[in-house]
């Protein structure tokens, strides 16, 4: 067995660099992207019709039930598929990339939506109905005065959605996109499989220290915006 | 669109024949990780010097690092180190040989087990000292008080949490054919190659973990109103 040589952990590192960009524009497109597919879905569930609310809380369950990589390969295989036979449109020849960010704005709709959801239910329906009968258009309502309390709430379970979502990303590889993974993988192959291990340890490193920064972020941001959120309890409201 | 209806059925029995290894990895993973998890727990919540510093960056090693990379990972250094070892021993078995299953076993053990020590810390975190220090003073020794009174409280608490990290882990089953695992996503990738069928294949696998984790759901459901009695009641 070849030694473990840990100096090619630094020395592949400037060689994965600029891949971190390919894995970053997944992640910030299936972020941005998934919000407002899950702003939608949220929408739908606290809405009046029951078809959409089951259609929206069918689909919530059916992606927590589906592994990542299922649905990746289904939309990797199926979207060109299905826009070919219903809009007569070929899109196979796409980069790789806008399937892997189709398949993550899918999967990270899901979670949102549910975190969006309750956040905004568990803002008292009396703040709102206080902002509007002090003049307030429904609009603005929901804007400058539900819309903030209920984003503090949300923001620890965006957080971790957003951390699942960045760890899933590393699924990309597997369609043959040339992310941070993808790139692992053919230094592995330059060197005929060997240094696989020094790879791997490199590409944790990455992954590690891109989730703990997430992570800090995110505390930092609740801590900044906790100062507003509304307790009625402690403001003796009285509960 | 043309979906290869024969295909897609055929297919579905096929993955479903695969459901007993998911199942089986599943399973065997979570009891696995299960004492494992609740030790490390105890661990984190005594702080005991040095492990509970070595434990703690173990979960957060484990839980910052996509799975799909610690089963790249274990899987390209395991089997090469074993076999180095068992040649320096002199014995004469092949480690190659050994069936992929057991690094599957191995990486899900190892991802879980720091998923629920989190989960079992914050519900053993979140009852009062009160309950121990009551139950020692009524006699009970520490390992009963744990199982007759600390435990079935955090259950409550801890068993929607435990719900999550389960339906995770058999999602991230999916990915045990990367380890050369039949699961139901191997046996279908490879029936599908044959023919170009993977949408149909893969709408197959998506049933089938549908089924698999809704049954699981409706289980830690009854489970939950079975320990819900064991729910505390606040006086006021």
């Amino acid at each position: 067995m070849r030694p473990f040589a840990p100096e090619f952990i630094l020395a592949v590192i400037p060689d994965l660099l600029p891949y971190l960009g390919v894995t970053m524009a997944v992640a910030l497109g299936s972020i941005v992207a998934g919000s407002l597919f899950g702003t939608l879905l949220a929408w739908a569930k606290l809405s009046a019709s029951t078809l959409l609310r089951r259609l929206a809380v069918a689909y919530t369950y059916a992606i927590r039930c589906t592994p990542p990589i299922v649905l990746l390969f289904i939309v990797f295989y199926g979207l060109p598929k299905f826009f070919l036979e219903v809009f007569n449109v070929n899109i196979n020849s796409y980069d790789k990339i806008f399937f892997v960010v189709v398949s993550f704005t899918l999967l990270f709709a899901a979670p949102v939506s549910e975190v969006m959801r309750s956040a905004y239910q568990s803002i008292d329906r009396g703040q709102y109905e206080a902002a509007v009968s002090s003049g307030l258009s429904p609009w603005q309502a929901f804007y400058h005065i539900v819309l903030p309390q209920a984003a503090v709430i949300g923001l620890p379970n965006f957080g971790n959605s957003v951390l699942s979502l960045l760890k899933e990303g590393s699924l990309a590889y597997t369609v043959g996109l040339v992310d941070l993974i993808g790139r692992g993988q053919m230094i592995i192959a330059h060197h005929y499989g060997a240094y696989a291990i020094e790879t791997y340890l490199a590409l944790a490193l990455f992954y590690l220290l891109l989730t703990l920064g997430v992570e800090k972020s995110f505390l930092q941001l609740e801590r900044r915006y906790s100062r507003q959120k509304h307790n009625g309890e402690e403001a003796g409201y009285g509960y | 669109m043309d979906i290869n209806y024969q295909f897609l059925e055929q297919t579905f029995y096929l993955v479903l024949a695969a459901v007993p290894t998911t199942l089986n990895l599943t399973v065997t993973s979570l009891l696995l990780s299960l004492p494992l998890a609740f030790f490390m727990a105890l661990v984190r919540l005594r702080r005991t010097r040095y492990v509970s510093g070595f434990v703690g960056a173990y979960i957060t090693l484990l839980r910052g690092t996509p799975i799909v990379l610690q089963i790249l990972l274990i899987y390209s250094l395991l089997p090469s180190l074993l076999h180095a070892l068992v040649g320096t021993l002199g014995w004469t078995i092949n480690v190659f040989d050994w069936n992929p299953i057991l690094y599957a076993y191995l990486v899900f053990t190892l991802n879980t087990t720091a998923l629920l020590a989190e989960v079992f810390r914050s519900a053993l975190g979140s009852i009062e000292r009160g309950q121990m220090e009551a139950a020692l003073c009524a006699g009970l020794t520490k390992v009963q008080a744990y199982v007759h009174i600390l435990i079935p409280q955090a259950l409550v608490t801890a068993l929607p949490n435990i719900c999550n990290v389960t339906v995770n882990l058999i999602k991230g089953t999916s990915l045990a054919f990367l380890m050369t695992v039949k699961d139901m996503t191997a046996v279908a990738k490879v029936a599908a190659s044959y023919g170009y069928n993977y949408i149909e294949a893969y709408l197959d696998v998506f049933a089938g973990y549908i089924i698999i984790c809704s049954i699981v759901q409706v289980l830690f459901v009854f489970a939950e109103s079975h320990v819900g009695r064991f729910r505390l009641i606040k006086q006021k």
